[in-house]
């Protein structure tokens, strides 16, 4: 008896050790295009850096300012996946990139107030640039409607979370500050500047 | 074979097909980028005691130096890093890092006060080799994305460490200790500081 259940139990570690997730569902369907285009900038350090530098900017400047991005965010993201793949452009390049993390990195650091306006123009550019990055994930067979829909949609869960849990972290006065939650949130800028800096040292190396 | 022995074979049987690849050296990609970056300024000594006391001063100094050291001197290890990796030279850079740890150890053990901008200059020309070390040792198979990621939050990480310790100098007791370990960052300091010397000879 002893015997058969070490033996049950050496297979029960073998099978926990080697299971692997299960594909079981939808995502070999045509709805997995709705999935591929939520999860493709997810994979992507260039856009959680980017995606989260934004969100976290917005959220310091408080929500009146930053609830613009709601909109504009995942509309910049779709427009941005379409002219891509209407221009074949899909890549800004790794020093564009790494300019964009540090230049978003900085305004965070400096706690740099700005209009709404100029926000949400920002958000666009970026949003635009990024959604054409994406456009190197749609394959002949994808469903560009499928896949442009799960990453405007992807773009609005993050941004908006981010923007909140910033809110509800830094306070929702957009004011500059002296508060060890305010300085936290400009280290966390000097961190995204400093990783832009890094990758565009980085791009240009020999 | 005796029976009391079946149930070692089986798990022996399980542990050679659960076996997977060994990464002993180089990591490569995202996650060994991300690895390297944040294992390397914990791995070199002489970078490690300098971060924690680059902290642990600034809590000392107090405000500004508190709250704009961890605001600046990432930026500032990272422009060194852009040098390292750029290989742009720097005169005798291990020496620079050893000094770095015994100047910053014994103004930790003293107390030293100085004016901010002193002590910003200071810390930034250190933080300049230090983050020149880091760039021009990227493992050259890492992501360098995700080597920056992982170096930035390990180096910030190790300054918060030293800010944390700092706070204990609100207290006599804990001021004792701090410049107890400024005392041994110091030593550590003069240890690493002969090494390279004999090194750069």
């Amino acid at each position: 008896m002893r015997r058969t259940l070490g033996v049950a139990g050496v297979a029960a570690a073998a099978l926990i050790g080697s299971a692997e997730a299960a594909d079981a569902h939808i995502v070999a369907s045509r709805l997995g295009d709705l999935y591929a285009g939520a999860l493709h900038p997810l994979t992507d350090l260039q856009d959680l850096i980017l995606w989260i530098a934004l969100g976290v900017l917005a959220g310091s400047l408080g929500p009146a300012k930053g609830r613009w991005l709601v909109p504009v965010f995942p509309l910049g993201l779709g427009a941005g996946l379409l002219l891509g793949l209407a221009s074949g452009v899909a890549s800004a390049g790794p020093v564009a990139d790494a300019g964009m993390i540090l230049v978003m990195g900085l305004l965070i650091a400096a706690e740099m107030r700005m209009p709404a306006t100029l926000l949400c123009a920002i958000a666009l550019g970026l949003a635009l640039i990024r959604g054409a990055a994406n456009a190197g994930g749609v394959g002949p067979e994808t469903s560009w409607l499928l896949f442009a829909t799960g990453l405007a949609s992807a773009g609005y869960v993050a941004i908006t979370l981010i923007m909140g849990l910033t809110v509800a972290f830094r306070g929702a006065d957009a004011a500059p500050s002296m508060t060890w939650r305010s300085i936290a949130t400009r280290a966390l800028g000097s961190w995204i500047a400093a990783i832009g800096l890094m990758m565009g040292g980085f791009a240009l190396a020999p | 074979m005796p029976r009391c022995r079946l149930p070692l074979l089986w798990a022996l049987i399980a542990v050679f097909f659960l076996a997977q690849p060994a990464f002993a050296h180089e990591q490569s990609g995202v996650s060994g980028g991300l690895i390297s970056g944040l294992l390397h300024p914990l791995t070199g000594a002489d970078h490690l005691i300098a971060m924690v006391a680059v902290g642990i001063w600034g809590a000392q100094l107090g405000a500004p130096a508190i709250w704009v050291l961890p605001i600046t001197f990432p930026l500032v290890m990272a422009f060194g890093g852009v040098l390292g990796v750029l290989r742009v030279p720097l005169p005798m850079p291990e020496v620079a890092v050893a000094l770095s740890a015994l100047v910053l150890g014994a103004a930790v053990a003293i107390r030293l006060r100085v004016p901010f901008a002193a002590a910003a200059v200071l810390v930034g020309l250190f933080a300049v080799f230090h983050g020149h070390a880091h760039g021009a040792e990227l493992p050259s198979a890492a992501n360098p994305l995700a080597y920056g990621v992982g170096f930035v939050a390990a180096t910030g990480l190790l300054h918060l460490c030293g800010i944390t310790i700092g706070t204990l100098s609100r207290w006599p007791a804990g001021e004792r200790l701090i410049q107890g370990f400024g005392v041994a960052i110091a030593a550590l300091g003069c240890y690493f500081l002969a090494l390279s010397l004999e090194g750069a000879t």
